[in-house]
């Protein structure tokens, strides 16, 4: 049993069928005996560069300890699998369970924009309360913290 | 020798203890890639050789998976 580090990318057009080969490939690695430490799906994302004239794509990251003979059938399904556009497989020493820093990129992003978004709506809500007098519709507070940031227009460029 | 006064080089990297160089640091990463997408020297940089290597696999690897451009001259 080794860790493993698996990255693959789906072509976009077959996004609808990440969920079903994530599960797949989880249950090539568990019937062997192995376990999966990390599983991110980064979703769709711009390609630094073209691939097959394809401009994104969706991307899955495993973390996973398994056996040689799995890895192995993996690496062939992503073969043979004309949606995998391409696939990376590095071994690790160690299993990673925190959070990779693409995921998170992107949820600060995610969160800016909401906070922004939140920001707008409640402007607007404020705009619409005082024009027209009426009992804004309070929402449920949103998960996402208030907290104090400098950046909001912080575009990303991938 | 030389009139002009240079900022003395240091390497990032042994001075916050950095372990490994993660392929998936975008943002480190980029800060070591020229404009035109090359891994700039370790002797521009002043990267430690042990940090110079991790960081070329580093970039590689980044750049396979479409995270970093191998040019600008891409499309």
């Amino acid at each position: 049993m080794r860790h493993y580090e698996v990255v693959f990318m789906v072509h976009p057009d077959q996004s609808e069928q990440v969920p079903g080969m994530i599960e797949r490939y989880s249950n090539v690695i568990t019937k062997d005996g192995g376990t999966v430490h990390r599983l991110e799906d980064w979703g769709r994302r711009q390609l630094a560069y073209h691939i097959n004239k394809i401009h994104k794509a969706h991307y899955v990251l495993m973390n996973v300890e398994a056996s040689n003979e799995a890895m192995e059938e993996l690496t062939t399904t992503f073969r043979y699998n004309d949606a995998v556009i391409r696939n990376l497989v590095i071994r690790r020493d160690e299993p990673t369970l925190e959070e990779s820093l693409i995921m998170k990129a992107e949820r600060e992003d995610k969160e800016r924009k909401a906070r922004y978004q939140e920001r707008q709506d409640n402007d607007a809500r404020r705009a619409a309360a005082e024009t027209a007098k009426a009992p804004a519709e309070e929402d449920a507070p949103e998960p996402v913290a208030e907290a104090p940031e400098a950046a909001t227009e912080e575009t990303t460029e991938e | 020798m030389s009139r002009f006064f240079r900022r003395r080089k240091f390497c990032r990297f042994t001075a916050e203890g950095v372990t490994e160089i993660d392929y998936k640091d975008l943002d480190t990463l980029k800060q070591y890639v020229s404009e035109t997408g090359k891994i700039v020297p370790s002797r521009i940089t002043g990267t430690k050789a042990k940090y110079q290597r991790q960081l070329a696999t580093a970039v590689k690897r980044a750049r396979y998976l479409a995270l970093l451009p191998y040019t600008d001259a891409h499309n």
